[in-house]
C-alpha cells in the first residue's frame, strides 16, 4: 500500500508538514506533482486569504476517491465554508497546521455538513495513528490556541505602534511579567505575520466585532511580506529578506 | 558615576505590595522607611517578613545574617512629613484615585522637588495621579509584580508630564536591585495586564459559544507552553481581581470592543465563585 499523502501549500509550515509525514512512513506529494487517486489524505495548510485555496482545493478532489479525507487548514475560514465547495464535502476536517509536527494534541474542527458523519471519526483515526490526540472544538477561525495567539500579538502591535513600549520591552514584560513561554512579537515571528493576519481578518469578517479588527502596522507587514523568520523580517530583523514561500533570496 | 543614586527610600503603606517593595530594597542592600498610619499593621507585615525569610534561611536560600540585615534595614515611619530628604517615594497604597491624589499632593509639599515619587498602581492613570502634585515631572509609576521579591519584571511607567530622563536613570538603578525593568508610556493597563487581556477575555467566549470547555481552553494552551491555562490561572489571581483588571482596562479605553468584559465573567463574581481563595470557581477546590 502506497502512503502517499498530499500537501497543499509552501513555505515553512508546508516544509516541516513534510518533514512530519516522512518521519510517519508517509510519503508527502507537492501540489506541482502530477495528481494521484489512491492517496491516503490530503493536507492544505494555506490559510486562504487570496482565493488560491479554493481553486487547488477544487482542482485535486477530482482525483481523490470520495472518502479520502482532506484536512484544511481553518486559521482564515470556518471548515464548513471550505466543505460548502467540494463534491463530498463529509470528507473535510478542519485543523490548526500551527506547531502541528511539535506538540502532540492537534486541534480540529468538524464542519456542520459532516457532523454525524463517520468519515470524521475515520479521519481522526488517521492523526491517531500518526500520535495526535485530536481535541475537537468549535468552527469558527482560529480555533482555540491561533486565535488567542493572534489577539496577544495584536494587542502588543497596537502597543508597538503607538510607541507605547519597544518590541524587545514587550516581549520581556510578557514572558518576565505573566509567565509567557514566548514574547508575542518573536511568537509571531515564528509562526509567520501572514499567518496572525489570516486569522484576524477571518475573525473580524466571520464574527464582526471590532475585537478582531488587526493593527495597521500588522497588515502593512503583512503586504511587505515582513512575514516573521521564514522571510529574513517581522517584527524582528533574521540577516538577508527572502521570499518566504520558496526561502529564495530577495 | 555622575548621576545621583537613590540613597533615601521610602515606601508608602505596608501591605502585601508595600512589604514586598521594602524586601527588595532591602535585599539589595539600601535601607527603606516605610509610612504606614497603624504601627499594628506595619509590625504584622514585618512579622510576616520575618517568617518569610526564615523559611528562606532554613531552605538554605540565604544565610540568617542576612536575614537579620534585610530586617533591620526596613524602618517604620509613622507619617511622610518624615521624608523631607528622600530621594525616591514608592506609594503603595488602596487603588483608589482620590486617595492617591491626596498623598501624591501632600508627598510633593514635603519633599524637594527633586524627589522622585512613585506610584506603584497597576490601574490608575500616571498622569491623572501626577496633575495632583506640584513639580509632576519628576512623577512616575513603578509598578512591581506579587509577590514583588519573586517577580522580576517591573513596569516603569512614564506620565504626559514625566521627565523622559527619570526613566533610564530608574531602570539602571532597579537592574542594579536584580529586576527586569522595561519603559512603558502611561496607557491603561500598561503592558501586561492589557497585553494579557484578551488571553483571558477570549477564553470566555469560547465557553459561552460553544468552542470549547474550560478544560479543553486550559489543556490546550498548556500544550501550547503556558504553564496555566486561563482559567486554572484566573482561580489563581481571584475571579474578582481579574474581573476588576478587565473592568479597568475597558473603561480607560473609553469602551473599545478589544477590551470588552464578559457577562460570564461578572456572574461568577456576582455568584461568590471567585477562585481558590473562595474554594470555588472555574472548578471546584472542595474538600
Amino acid at each position: 500500500m502506497k502512503n502517499e499523502v498530499i500537501v497543499l501549500g509552501t513555505g515553512p509550515l508546508a516544509n516541516r508538514m513534510g518533514r512530519f509525514l516522512e518521519e510517519r512512513g508517509c510519503q508527502p506529494v507537492r501540489a506541482d506533482e502530477k495528481p494521484r487517486s489512491d492517496a491516503l489524505a490530503l493536507i492544505d495548510i494555506t490559510a486562504g486569504m487570496e482565493g488560491e485555496k479554493k481553486t487547488s482545493l477544487l482542482k485535486w478532489e477530482q482525483n481523490l476517491s470520495p472518502d479520502t479525507p482532506v484536512f484544511t487548514s481553518v486559521l482564515h475560514l470556518t471548515a464548513t465554508q471550505i466543505a460548502s465547495w467540494l463534491q463530498h464535502p463529509h470528507r473535510v476536517v478542519g485543523f490548526s497546521p500551527l506547531f502541528f509536527e511539535k506538540w502532540d494534541r492537534v486541534e480540529v474542527s468538524c464542519p456542520l455538513q459532516a457532523e454525524g458523519d463517520s468519515r470524521f471519526e475515520n479521519a481522526l483515526s488517521l492523526l491517531a495513528k500518526w500520535g495526535k490526540k485530536a481535541e475537537i472544538v468549535g468552527d469558527e477561525p482560529g480555533l482555540v490556541f491561533p486565535r488567542t495567539l493572534a489577539l496577544l500579538v495584536n494587542e502588543a502591535a497596537y502597543c508597538l505602534q503607538e510607541k507605547t513600549a519597544s518590541r524587545e520591552d514587550i516581549d520581556l514584560a510578557m514572558k518576565k511579567g505573566t509567565n509567557f513561554p514566548q514574547g508575542p512579537l518573536k511568537w509571531a515571528d515564528d509562526v509567520g505575520i501572514d499567518q496572525i493576519v489570516a486569522i484576524l481578518t477571518g475573525l473580524h469578517r466571520e464574527l464582526g466585532d471590532d475585537r478582531y479588527r488587526p493593527a495597521s502596522l500588522l497588515r502593512k507587514m503583512y503586504y511587505a511580506r515582513y512575514w516573521g523568520k521564514a522571510a529574513g523580517r517581522g517584527f524582528y530583523e533574521y540577516g538577508q529578506m527572502s521570499d518566504p514561500a520558496t526561502g529564495e533570496p530577495r | 558615576m555622575s548621576e545621583p543614586r537613590f540613597e533615601k527610600l521610602a515606601v508608602i503603606g505596608a501591605g502585601t505590595m508595600g512589604i514586598g517593595i521594602a524586601e527588595v530594597f532591602a535585599a539589595g542592600g539600601q535601607d527603606v522607611k516605610v509610612v504606614e498610619i497603624s504601627e499594628q499593621v506595619f509590625q504584622n507585615a514585618m512579622s510576616g517578613l520575618k517568617k518569610r525569610l526564615q523559611k528562606r534561611v532554613e531552605r538554605g536560600k540565604i544565610r540568617q545574617e542576612f536575614a537579620e540585615k534585610v530586617l533591620k534595614r526596613v524602618r517604620y515611619v509613622p507619617d511622610i512629613r518624615e521624608l523631607v530628604d528622600a530621594d525616591l517615594v514608592i506609594e503603595a497604597i488602596v487603588e483608589k484615585l482620590d486617595v492617591k491624589q491626596n498623598i501624591f499632593h501632600e508627598l510633593a509639599e514635603v519633599t524637594s522637588p527633586n524627589t522622585i515619587l512613585a506610584s506603584n498602581t497597576s490601574s490608575l492613570s500616571i498622569t491623572s495621579i501626577a496633575s495632583a502634585a506640584r513639580h509632576p515631572e519628576r512623577v512616575m509609576g513603578i509598578h512591581f509584580f506579587n509577590p514583588a521579591s519573586r517577580m522580576q519584571l517591573v513596569e516603569v511607567v512614564l506620565g504626559a508630564e514625566t521627565a523622559p530622563s527619570l526613566a533610564e536613570q530608574v531602570k539602571r538603578w532597579l537592574k542594579e536591585l536584580d529586576k527586569e525593568p522595561v519603559i512603558v508610556k502611561d496607557t491603561p493597563g500598561f503592558l501586561v495586564n492589557r497585553i494579557a487581556r484578551p488571553f483571558h477575555l477570549e477564553a470566555y467566549r469560547y465557553v459561552q459559544d460553544q468552542i470549547a470547555s474550560k478544560e479543553q481552553v486550559d489543556r490546550i494552551m498548556r500544550t501550547a507552553g503556558f504553564r496555566m491555562g486561563p482559567f486554572e490561572l484566573q482561580d489563581l489571581i481571584g475571579i474578582d481581581i481579574n474581573f476588576a483588571a478587565s473592568v479597568s482596562v475597558f473603561e480607560g479605553n473609553f469602551y473599545d470592543a478589544r477590551y470588552r468584559p464578559h457577562p460570564l465573567q461578572r456572574q461568577m463574581v456576582e455568584q461568590g465563585a471567585i477562585g481558590r481563595k473562595a474554594g470555588r470557581g472555574h472548578y471546584s477546590y472542595e474538600k
